[in-house]
């Protein structure tokens, strides 16, 4: 009887062991007049203040609650009037003037003129979080009168209108200094509730449950044709599929892209793809011993299986990146240097470099579910050139510690613009002013690249700026601060009834919901 | 006589018998796992990801087209290596600190005492995972974790028992004769308590095995590529849907080889604790 109860009890634990990591989610039913939107996503959101938050996830929240000055046209790069009907730039491209709109109003139906938009610029500026950095021109912001700003740049910043566009430039109403507590500029109240203009205001979050999105009763453009939209955090992949094909969520955001194949097969089911600007890549941090000769990095970067991993990783949805500015954004360049396989050549650059038995630590977390796939194919491919790679697996938070002091050898991010210019990816990865999770994850400094990139954002000529990013690009890849992986797709499982999803490649992971219908 | 006594003991207690030849299998198994795994379990196979069961690959491949059967094969070894190195230094250590704080008491025995009772509140799994998670995540430090959490059960064990030896006859001449402490531990208390550490020990393999095995699977025991069974699972849940092999054969090889101890445990325990024969 006692070998029974054992043998019993080794089966309970085995099976508990199975479910540790079940997520308890129970799918909420909805009413027949309202149906919402519901969108599984994995984890919950940190701050949703537009002054603060510098992750996508948080963006999806802010950004249909808040309006900015423009917008990112469609699925375009380019911006398009949103609060501001018209502007004027200054012949000399440092001053710029809004004419906003005079009909729109907060959700709480105070009017939004000029004076909101300058308390959201000083406030943004104040708190100098991530979402400043967007901004590192402007100089100040002034209220001419209720319906024109002027904003006053201090030198010329090419990408200025775009990054008006961002999340970080949405218009938050000045009423929530009522709500300020150690001169915080109401950051702390923000975090957890929106107060903006946009089509929609967060009407409910449950931590770690779900989040409710409700219409704007006072928004100024055309009505959303969805009344609530719920956004369920959902762990488990598998709980995410399973919600999906029985109809309990209409759009799954985190399925690895191994099932997407089998989610074809289901009738009710349409995955949407289109190409982004997203990239993966390793950051070699150039300042190790060990990778600190331009010849070992380029080593690297001629080991690692590029087709390996998009054929298998990926199942073909992805590309190589050829370089750092990604297919699909000005600046590219289609005849740069691209690395490929080639086993020979990255043995003999190693014994030029005069290297053996290098022993390298890999550090990755599982916020992305590809890292450690491709963290292993490329442990598997550096063997093969006689490198030895340490895996080191280690939670995101402590991952994006480490990065900001460089105490790591090879680590792997993504990157996705947030504004339409290849600044974004030129000047944060590659000028020494940036280094660590500002941008310059390889603590690259070149002096010759730094004053390219430089010289390329303070003018506003499209066709020099092209000419001095290609110089800049070609420098880069003989230095091979980064192995340049891949630029995915952008794929996204939804129920087939969701209709007029538009995917903007600045906007990943967030929707366009005013727009979008069920 | 001795065949006879065999067939006896085979009859009385089956189950043991069993448990005993799983071990021996699995122990076999690890042992020689490189002449009977059929691949490299490190070796990727990019064209080969996620196969079924089959000729080549016998219980399937995993997402980077790993053979399944050949990582199971060498996972034994280190969930043996997991279950014998747990059960070894908690009970080498308990033993010590156990016939220790028995044999001196006072002051020594209740720091000890007071020490192991935080250690038993909380629950054993938890404080292995901080522990783990302190050390920082790979595998030998999740044993090491394991191991201290273990030690307050050989300590408790170790001195109710020294507490009745020291009073035995032989330990008072010894003390008479002006013998030293030292040598009254080592000579006289920790051989008479070694019986029951012996049960203890074989008993608590399973459970070691299963708790390394748990903190793999959360990420702080084994880090790949290495094929533990615990981080196997783990990946595997992801592919459960389409590919029920991943995830399952390495919880079938955890499930038989901690019901291999536990029968196994229950059937030393049965011999050497008189107070269970019947």
């Amino acid at each position: 009887m006692k070998r029974i109860l054992v043998l019993a009890l080794c089966v309970f634990t085995l099976f508990g062991l199975a479910g540790c990591a079940q997520s308890a989610n129970t799918p909420q039913t909805a009413s027949k007049q309202d149906q919402p939107l519901v969108i599984a996503t994995s984890a919950d959101l940190g701050s949703i203040d537009p002054a603060v938050a510098m992750d996508n996830a948080a963006w999806k929240i802010s950004y249909p609650a808040y309006d900015r000055l423009v917008n990112f046209k469609g699925s375009s790069t380019d911006v398009e009037p949103s609060l501001a009907k018209s502007w004027d730039i200054s012949a000399d491209g440092l001053t710029w003037t809004f004419h906003l709109r005079d009909d729109v109003k907060f959700a709480d139906g105070t009017p939004l003129d000029a004076a909101a938009v300058k308390f959201s610029f000083d406030r943004l500026l104040k708190i100098k979080k991530g979402p400043s950095d967007a901004f590192p021109s402007l100089e100040n912001v002034t209220a001419v009168d209720k319906n024109t700003v002027l904003f006053k740049l201090k030198t010329v910043f090419p990408p200025f209108l775009s990054t008006l566009a961002t999340n970080g430039g949405g218009i938050v109403n000045p009423a929530v200094m009522k709500h300020e507590k150690d001169a915080d500029m109401g950051q702390n109240w923000l975090a957890t509730t929106t107060a903006g203009s946009g089509a929609y205001v967060l009407a409910e979050w449950v931590p770690e449950q779900s989040l409710k999105l409700t219409v704007n009763p006072n928004y100024w453009g055309s009505k959303p044709k969805l009344n609530t939209i719920i956004i369920k955090i959902v762990k488990d992949p598998s709980a995410q599929r399973m919600a999906l094909e029985k109809g309990d969520v209409d759009v799954a955001e985190n399925i690895p892209v191994d099932q997407l194949k089998e989610l074809k097969k289901n009738p009710d089911l349409t995955i949407f793809e289109t190409p982004s600007l997203m990239v993966d890549y390793v950051y070699l941090n150039t300042q190790k011993a060990g990778l600190k000769n331009p010849k070992v990095r380029q080593a690297i970067s001629y080991a690692v299986d590029y087709q390996g991993i998009i054929d298998n990783v990926w199942q073909g949805n992805a590309t190589q990146m050829r370089g750092p500015i990604p297919n699909g954004l000005w600046g590219y360049q289609p005849d740069l240097l691209q690395y490929s396989r080639n086993v020979e050549k990255a043995k003999a650059l190693l014994q030029e470099a005069g290297v053996n038995n290098l022993t390298l630590n890999f550090m990755y977390s599982d916020r992305k579910p590809w890292w450690e796939q491709e963290a292993q194919i490329i442990q598997s491919n550096l063997a093969d050139i006689g490198i030895k790679v340490n895996l080191q697996k280690i939670a995101y938070a402590a991952q994006r510690e480490k990065i900001d002091k460089g105490d790591f050898d090879l680590t792997i991010g993504v990157w996705s613009p947030d504004y339409a210019d290849p600044y974004m990816f030129m000047n944060y990865w590659f000028d020494s002013k940036n280094f660590g999770l500002a941008g310059n994850r390889a603590f690259y400094k070149n002096d010759e690249v730094d004053k390219l990139v430089r010289k390329a954002a303070s003018i506003n000529n499209q066709t020099e700026r092209i000419e001095l990013y290609k110089q800049a690009q070609q420098l880069i890849m003989q230095d091979a601060p980064y192995v340049f992986l891949v630029q995915k797709k952008y794929q996204l499982p939804m129920r087939k009834s969701v209709q007029g999803f538009v995917f903007n490649p600045m906007l990943e992971d967030m929707y366009n919901f005013q727009a979008m219908s069920k | 006589m001795e065949l006879k006594y065999y067939r006896y003991f085979a009859k009385q207690y089956p189950l043991t018998v069993v448990g005993t030849l799983i071990i021996l299998i699995i122990g076999l198994v690890a042992l020689v796992a490189p002449l009977i795994s059929p691949h490299d379990p490190l070796q990727l196979h990019l064209a080969d990801r996620l196969l079924p069961p089959g000729h080549t690959y016998l219980l399937g491949t995993d997402e980077m087209g790993r053979d399944l059967f050949s990582r199971i094969i060498y996972g034994a070894r280190l969930s043996l290596a997991a279950g014998v190195g747990i059960v070894s230094i908690a009970g080498i250590f308990g033993t010590v600190l156990g016939s220790v704080s028995g044999f001196l008491g006072g002051k020594t025995d209740l720091i000890i005492m007071r020490l192991m009772d935080i250690m038993l509140a909380f629950p054993s799994l938890v404080l292995a995972l901080a522990l783990s998670a302190a050390l920082g995540p790979n595998f030998r430090n999740s044993i090491l974790a394991v191991a201290v959490v273990k030690i307050p059960v050989y300590v408790r064990l170790v001195r109710g028992q020294t507490l009745s030896v020291k009073e035995k006859h032989f330990v008072k001449a010894a003390q008479t004769f002006g013998a030293s402490k030292v040598w009254i531990i080592s000579r006289h208390i920790i051989p008479n308590c070694l019986a029951p550490v012996m049960v203890q020990a074989t008993l608590g393999i399973g459970e070691a095995i299963l708790i390394a095995a748990a903190l793999s699977f959360i990420g702080l025991g084994a880090q790949p590529p290495a094929a533990e069974w615990g981080a196997m699972v783990s990946v595997g849940r992801t592919y459960l849907l389409d590919q029920w092999w991943y995830a399952t054969f390495p919880g079938i090889a955890i499930f038989i080889t901690v019901v291999g101890f536990n029968l196994f445990g229950d059937g030393v325990r049965d011999l050497l604790d008189p107070r269970f024969r019947h």
